[in-house]
């Protein structure tokens, strides 16, 4: 099990997050980012690089 | 970042072998974009960036630079007289400010931004209502004008271009930004050089090209960059500008690529995938990610280890990105926009937000937008890259 936090007032919405894993982060109809706050061990690889990816450095992933 | 993500990539694809971080810089890897934004207006802002030292397993050599690499023998000597042996070498070591040389050459008062320490030094000698010069309208020019204007000083940009910023991203989209630092007091000299500082022993002006004068408190160099690659020389190598790579970010000599030695991140200068041009350098911040995994990824094929769907010869073709944040502009672009030979409103308006395209031909090389980024992300999978 992995737990995603965003620092939503570091995020500036750039959705780079989403690219690396849609599954877990999406962009909504107000252009503002939506995520999943926990997710599936399979999901690591594809969070690790979202967590790389954010411009604002964001994203923090826990391993549980 | 670069040498940092590089490890990181190592370790996640497989490799278990020593690692080791050379850096010239007293400080654990940290995030450079801050510099002139957060982190100049507040010290307390986070930039190291999260380290797990566990998975990481890497030795952190600090505030001591690479001088010289012997590539026949292997070796990386120090600046402090420490030698380092490796069988596999990846440069990562970016940029230094570039400054300018006048005739009267002060150098108190004067700064520019490239590290944490030069943050630091700005940030001391900045109080609200100084008047400060900025030479260079680039993105650092214009992200540091927006962030000294927060803090309460009186902002002169001065630039031998005719537009700030529009040689990254246009004339129309060049307008807004000009347009949107000026309604909140920033001071453009566009078309202009400086002559000469003035001052005696600390700058208190500068002396313009047409012969007027410009009264400053401090004068900040933002007038670009010079690739820290002398350290590679005699060996060999094209460090013509930056380090010159193959389609698989190996170092090439004359004699051909050279399997151990890369080059990740500002210095790497690397072949186009698909375009008859001489190879570039790419200044932006998702460029050393993407070449850190693709580095990682060829070491790890070379040492033999199992990597998921790597072919060293499939070519490296990252797709380019940048945002900048002044005052409340938000610019996200995708590509390299630098190809375009005509540019395009695909939506919005110049008044407001808007997603321009850029066009090499028939070709869409790039979209930015100010604003609207569920349109500009619609746009990114057009871009041919």
């Amino acid at each position: 099990m992995i737990k995603v936090i965003v620092d939503m007032d570091k995020c500036q919405h750039y959705g780079q997050c989403v690219y690396e894993a849609p599954n877990i982060f999406k962009l909504n109809e107000e252009d503002k980012l939506e995520y999943l706050a926990t997710a599936d061990d399979s999901e690591l690889g594809n969070i690790q690089a979202a967590v790389d990816i954010c411009p604002m450095q964001a994203i923090q992933l826990i391993k549980e | 970042m670069g040498g940092l993500r590089t490890a990181e990539s190592l370790r996640r694809t497989g490799f278990e072998g020593e690692i080791t971080l050379l850096g010239a810089e007293s400080e654990f890897p940290y995030n450079r974009p801050p510099l002139s934004k957060e982190y100049l207006l507040n010290p307390e802002t986070k930039i190291h960036f999260n380290l797990n030292h566990d998975t990481l397993q890497s030795e952190f050599v600090l505030g001591d630079a690479a001088v010289r690499a012997n590539l026949k023998e292997q070796t990386v000597s120090t600046e402090q007289g420490k030698t380092f042996t490796f069988d596999y070498l990846v440069a990562a070591t970016g940029l230094r400010s570039r400054s300018l040389k006048f005739e009267n050459n002060l150098l108190t008062k004067r700064f520019s931004l490239r590290t944490m320490s030069d943050t630091e030094k700005l940030r001391t000698a900045i109080s609200s209502g100084m008047k400060v010069a900025i030479l260079g309208a680039g993105f650092i020019g214009c992200e540091l004008a927006a962030t000294l204007t927060k803090l309460g000083c009186s902002v002169h940009v001065i630039a031998p271009e005719a537009i700030p910023l529009a040689l990254a991203l246009g004339e129309d989209f060049a307008r807004v930004i000009q347009r949107n630092h000026e309604a909140q007091g920033v001071t453009f000299h566009m078309n202009t050089s400086v002559k000469d500082l003035i001052g005696e022993d600390d700058i208190r002006g500068v002396l313009l090209g047409d012969g007027t004068t410009i009264d400053c408190d401090i004068l900040i160099e933002a007038v670009g960059s010079m690739t820290n690659v002398e350290w590679l020389a005699d060996n060999n190598l094209d460090l013509s500008n930056g380090l010159l790579l193959d389609n698989a970010l190996r170092a090439v000599t004359p004699k051909g690529s050279l399997p151990h030695v890369y080059g990740v991140g500002d210095i790497a200068r690397f072949p186009y995938a698909h375009r008859q041009l001489p190879a570039r350098r790419i200044e932006h911040w998702n460029i050393p990610i993407e070449m850190a995994k693709r580095v990682a990824k060829d070491i790890c094929f070379q040492e033999g280890l199992d990597v998921a769907d790597y072919s060293p010869t499939e070519a490296f073709c990252p797709l380019a990105s940048f945002w900048s944040d002044q005052f409340n502009m938000h610019i996200l672009s995708y590509g390299e926009l630098h190809l375009a030979t005509s540019t395009k409103l695909l939506d919005g308006d110049f008044d407001g937000e808007f997603v321009v395209g850029y066009y090499r031909d028939d070709e869409l090389v790039g979209v930015a937008g100010l604003g609207m980024r569920g349109v500009l992300n619609t746009y990114r999978a057009e871009i041919s890259i």
